[in-house]
Parts: C-alpha cells; structure tokens; sequence
C-alpha cells in the first residue's frame, strides 16, 4: 500500500501505534546518545560541573601510548585473529554438513550447543578450564605430561586464551546461519556440475559461494561488530578489574567512566566506538559487495 | 467506545504503563515516623554478619531508625553509578575515586561526630577512643572524610605446623628467607603463593622492603610524590628484590592465579608462604584444615638497609564514607560512630579475628594464636606506616602501576625500568592541574 493511498484515520492510527516506542527510544537512547556526545567535548567527573575542553579529549585518545590505542589494537586482534577462525572453521563445517557426511546432523546440534550458553557462563567455563590451580584440567593434563603449567589467565596472555574460548562459542552459531544459506541453494545447480564434472571443491568455490555473498557478508559484520565492542570475556575473565595488557575500547570506556569517574573522556570513547562501528561496518558492507544473484 | 476512541485510549495506557515500568520509584508509604539509613558493605574476607547484627543493635537502641543494610563482594561496581545518579546510600564501604569525591564536596564531614561523646565511653569523645594516625589518610581542608572499619598489618603468614615439621624458622632478614625459600623448593614446596590476577598485591611488599632500605625521611618522599622518588636507587633495589622473589620463588602458574585460588594453594600446604593482610584468616576460614596453626612475620630486614628494622606496615582498611547526597547523613555518622565503640569492636575482634582502629578493642578478648602473632608484630613496632598513593592517584595506579607490576613480577621488565615507568607515571600527574594533590606532609609525628 503506498502513503498516497492511507487515509487519514489510518495515519492518525498508525502515529498513536509508533508513539509509545517513538517516546521510550528517544528517552532512553536518543537523548542520552545526545548527551553522551555533548559530554565528549568536557573534562567532567560526573560531579563537578562540567568543562568545555573541545576536541581534547580526542586528541588524547590517540596520543602516543594511550591507553585507548592499545585498547583498540586489542579489538582489532580480537575481531581478526577469532574471526578468521570462526569464518573458516564454520564454512568448512557447514559444507561437510551440507554434503551430509556420517553423524551431520549430530555434529549441526554438537556445534549449535555453545552458541546457547551466555557469555559470562562460557567465560566463567573457561576460567575452569584455564585454571593453574589443581581445578584446572588442561594444566593437569600438561602436569600428568611432566609440561610445565601455563599461566593462561595471566594479564600478558589473556588475549590469546581468548580466542579458542571465542571460536568455540561462536562458531556453532555461523555454521548454522551458513548452513541455512546452503540448504537454500537448489540442488539442480550441484548436479548439473557434477555432471560437468566440476569437484566438491569447485562446486564450492563457483556455486556455494557467490550463491550465498549476502549471509557471508552479515557474517562478516557480525563478527566485525562483536569484536570492536567486546567486553565480557575481558571483563569476567580479569575479575572486573581489566589492566592495559587486556582492555578493550568497551571495557576502557565503562572502567574510565564507572571505576574513575572520568566522564568526558570515558563518554570521548563511547562516541568513537560508535563511529568506529558505524564506518568499519559500511565500508565492510561497501568491499563485500557483489552482483546479487537470484536463484 | 468506538475503535478509533479504544485504540487512543490504549496507546496511551501502554505509553503510561511502559514510562513508570521503565523509570518510576516507589518510595514505601510508612504510618510512623521511621527514618532509614542504607549502608552498603564490601563483602570481602570478613563478611558483612558483624555488620548486620550491629545493624539489629544500634536499631534496637534507636527505635526511630531503619538500617537496611546490604553487602557485595562486587559492592563498588553497584555503588559507582548510583554516586554519579546523586542516588548513593548514606554509608557505604568500597573502593571509590574518594578524592574526586572528597574535592567535588560529595561526601559528608565526620568532625561533628568525632567530637562528639563516643558510644560506651563516658567522658570520650569519638576521636580519642581511636587509634591516632588512622583518620589522617584522607583530611582535606581541615576536615574527615573517612574512617576505616579494621586495621590490617601487612604480613608474610605461613603454617607453623608446616615449619616445625621441617625446622624452619621464620627469616627475619631478607638473606634468611630466600635462603628459607631454598629449603623449600628442595623440599618440594612453592615457598611463595601469590595473587597474582591482582597484581597490586605486590606494592605493599614493595613498599615495605622500600620502608627497610631508607630512613622514613626518604621513604615519605614517595607518598608525598616527590620528583625523582621512585627512581631513588633504593626503590629500584626494593622492586628487584620483590622481582627476584616473583621469579624465583612464587609457586608455577602464581600469575595466573586469583587471591583466593592462590590462597587455597597455601591453606593446602602446596605453598609454604603467602603475603596478605590480616583478613587472611577469616578468607579462608572454610578451608583451612582444623589443626592449621597460622604464624606471621613482617617483611624481612634487608641487611645492610638504613631503615627501622621494627616499623611494621600496617593501617586502616575497608574505610567508611558518608555520601552528602545520601538521605540521612547525621544518621549515618552517627550508626558509624556505633560501629566503631569500643562493645561493637570488641566483638568485632572476637568474631573476625582481626582488629579494629578502636584503641584496645582486643584487651579482654580471647584471640587466636594467628591474631597474637599480628598484635605481637604491631606491639613490637616502632611505628606504623601505610600507603596513600593507590586512592589519591586512582588512575596512575589502576593503571600504570598495576601494569608495571605484573611485568615486574613475571620478569619482564628490570627494577630500574619499574621505577623510570612509575616516575614518568607520576611526573604527568605532577604536570596534571586537573588532578588534587595534597600538601607533602613529610613523616608523621608518632
């Protein structure tokens, strides 16, 4: 139905519907986003009143040895190192599936599981798993080995032991997604290259692939997404108090805010988060784009 | 009612029902004229049962007042944005950005109740029934902002069962306890446990082998942050002995650890030592086994050291403030003066077994060998002496220190790179006009 053909009652019908959620989303998100801009621009402890300090805050986020410039080089290791793991892991996984290998369909529901714990349960999981303490079974299994245990949990490592935690939650959820894009593709197109003679591999590269562009690049921006504003495993596995060997922009921005009450320049990160996460996912958007194809 | 009358009507139900779900507070309506006061208590070592029963004593004895309150391992992840909300409880104890506080005049000043007449001390007044030195930590402008619940002393604890079986001796020089931590590792023991996911476990350590290196002339020199103290070749020497200590000694995986996991490996015997402060015991209360005989000693004399062999690191600890914004500030000052009299810290010591600032809170009271051997260090000092720098720089420490520290204790950085980090950390808060720095104060009058 185009606008021209919605009566006025209609209309008045459809503003009364919108209000409710039109007043809560601009109390709740867009005014405070307003504010949170205003307040990047000040030196202010929350308690004081406030001092207008103009783009300072922003030249110190990227002052040589800034705590914001380690903290987003954490958030750019953590979305490529895990990412790349993740996307590949989870497209091989959802193609073998797919060819329908023995036990796929137990495999589908074994990877899918972790996706449904929540973050802070994985995180406390695998600071079990980690621990050098006699509850730790991997460093049991090193001791048994006469290996020397590894301090995973330490600060200077945490990262590092973060990605397997990482790849294995999230990779059951996009082999899902990947799968369901594959599980779409008509069978036709597989057999008319099988009977040309393509490979599985071939199949893969010139079929699967292109035929499934658009749920890889949502993907990609979920994952993008995930690792610029990762907090919760940091957050979980450092006990609340992340050092500058582990903070992430998240993680920075809540304890500049919260633990030290340094709001402007806590609310500085915020808003560059927020740009961060809007030009990083549009430019993404803008390199992954192909030719739709219909099928 | 027609649709288009039913449909307005309902939208704006659901608006008015979604804005006061979302955003409304209702205060209980109560017949009498009951005052509450809410304190909010870290919830750490020694629990908040003390605090609640207190809480039941001082509402029996004042029948117009309510105290909720309520604890939290994690109380200053809760207490934080409600300061900013100007919605704080009236008393709360937890690590805040006090300064900050203190400067933007949110808290609200102890003197009136420290002149006050002191609960169960006829003729006193607040103050003088307690300890002298303990309110000094956090004066500005002539005024208290803050009074800590306990008094800790900073001490290596150790098994004396464990000792006596193998005929060790607690060290009482530096020499001696890495020589003890030799005999140790020979007998398969980690010498040292440490909580090594807080890496600011460290700095009292540091600073005490620091305190045994310079007179306290010297050593007051750091907390009143003057230029170059930390790079005073006896602080460097201070941070190389502690991080030959981390690398050579702390039991594998130590950094890994979190203090009650590493504690437990010391509880468990797999470690033969551990530095803590003196809520050890009540921590690991449930886990140490029933024959377990708790002995300490203070940080060892570093031989050939300028400084008082018998001073002891030691001061107040889980401090009190009373937030300005808070409902019933007079209350609240009040109900912490009722916590910290002398019946309340009495039963206090017996229940914690630890120490309040309230001078001779343990006299009368049974105590536990483990307690003595605290009291025994603290009344064999010659002075006590405590840090200040982790709440008036809040940032460089969180920060700069605690990450200095962790590459410290794993070796990755030398003592002197430790002290040229910190330095550089401290020169920018000195060159900071935005950041409060108290007047040097140089060493206290005894």
């Amino acid at each position: 139905m185009s606008q021209q053909h919605l009566n006025r009652d209609t209309k008045r019908f459809l503003w009364i519907g919108i209000l409710p959620s039109a007043l809560l989303y601009g109390l709740f998100v867009i005014w405070p986003a307003i504010n949170a801009l205003m307040y990047s621009f000040t030196r202010w402890d929350g308690l004081s009143t406030p001092a207008w300090i103009g783009l300072d805050n922003f030249t110190n986020l990227f002052k040589s040895g800034s705590d914001f410039a380690t903290a987003i080089g954490h958030n750019i290791y953590l979305t490529v190192v895990p990412g790349g793991i993740i996307l590949t892991l989870a497209l091989f996984f959802a193609w073998m599936i797919h060819l329908k290998v023995a036990g796929s369909t137990l495999f589908r529901v074994t990877f899918f599981f972790p996706n449904v714990i929540a973050s802070v349960a994985v995180a406390l999981l695998w600071v079990l798993l980690y621990s050098t303490t006699e509850m730790g079974p991997i460093n049991n299994i090193r001791q048994a080995l006469h290996l020397e245990k590894i301090p995973f949990l330490e600060s200077a490592r945490l990262l590092q032991s973060i990605v397997p935690m990482m790849v294995w939650s999230a990779t059951g959820f996009y082999l899902v997604l990947f799968l369901a894009a594959m599980e779409n593709i008509p069978a036709d197109y597989y057999e008319a290259a099988h009977l040309d003679g393509a490979s599985p591999t071939l199949q893969f590269i010139r079929i699967t692939l292109p035929l499934m562009w658009d749920v890889l690049t949502t993907g990609i921006i979920f994952l993008i997404v995930g690792g610029l504003k990762f907090f919760d495993a940091v957050w979980v596995m450092e006990n609340g108090r992340p050092s500058p060997a582990t903070h992430t922009m998240s993680s920075l921005m809540y304890a500049k805010v919260f633990e030290e009450y340094n709001v402007g320049y806590g609310t500085a990160i915020a808003v560059l988060l927020f740009l961060l996460v809007l030009v990083v996912t549009r430019i993404s958007m803008r390199l992954l784009k192909r030719e739709r194809l219909e099928y | 009612m027609d649709r288009r009358t039913f449909l307005t009507q309902a939208s704006g139900c659901a608006a008015s029902a979604s804005l006061l779900a979302a955003g409304c507070h209702f205060e209980p309506i109560t017949s009498d004229n009951t005052k509450t006061i809410e304190v909010a208590v870290f919830e750490g070592g020694f629990g908040i049962e003390w605090h609640k029963d207190m809480a039941r004593r001082y509402e029996a004895l004042h029948p117009g007042v309510k105290v909720n309150l309520w604890g939290d391992p994690r109380v200053d992840e809760k207490i934080k944005p409600r300061v900013l909300r100007r919605n704080p409880p009236d008393l709360a104890s937890c690590t805040l950005p006090v300064w900050k506080l203190i400067t933007a005049g949110r808290l609200y000043p102890m003197d009136d109740a420290l002149s006050s007449p002191a609960y169960g001390a006829d003729g006193k007044t607040w103050k003088e029934t307690l300890r002298a030195g303990v309110l000094a930590d956090y004066v500005y402008e002539d005024k208290t902002y803050a009074l800590p619940s306990n008094l800790g002393v900073w001490a290596c604890w150790y098994s004396k069962k464990l000792f006596r079986e193998h005929g060790w001796d607690a060290p009482s020089t530096w020499g001696e306890m890495t020589a003890l931590c030799e005999k140790m590792l020979a007998a398969g023991i980690a010498p040292l446990a440490f909580q090594g996911k807080y890496p600011q476990y460290a700095w009292s350590t540091i600073l005490s082998c620091y305190q045994r290196l310079v007179p306290f002339e010297k050593w007051y020199d750091i907390e009143d942050f003057k230029k170059g103290a930390f790079q005073d070749p006896a602080f460097v020497k201070a941070a190389d002995l502690m991080r030959e200590l981390a690398v050579k000694y702390f039991q594998k995986g130590a950094l890994a650890m979190t203090h009650t996991e590493s504690q437990m490996e010391w509880a468990n015997g797999r470690a033969g030592m551990v530095f803590c402060g003196l809520w050890l015991k009540k921590e690991m209360e449930k886990a140490l086994p029933d024959d377990f005989e708790m002995g300490c000693f203070p940080v060892p004399m570093v031989t050939g050291g300028l400084g008082d062999p018998k001073a002891i690191y030691s001061g107040g600890g889980e401090s009190f403030f009373i937030f300005k914004d808070g409902k019933h500030p007079e209350i609240a000052a009040d109900f912490l003066k009722f916590l910290l009299s002398i019946e309340p810290a009495r039963d206090y010591v017996k229940r914690n077994d630890s120490l309040t600032p309230v001078i001779d809170c343990q006299v009368g009271v049974t105590i536990s060998s483990a307690l003595q051997s605290a009291v025994d260090a603290i009344e064999g000092s010659t002075r006590m002496y405590s840090d200040r720098l982790s709440t008036l720089y809040i940032e460089w420490h969180r920060t700069l220190v605690q990450q200095a520290q962790a590459d410290l204790l794993r070796g990755a950085i030398t003592g002197q790179q430790f002290g040229d980090r910190l330095e550089a950390g401290a020169e920018a808060v000195r060159n900071n006009p935005n950041i409060y720095k108290p007047p040097a104060r140089g060493v206290p009058a005894l």
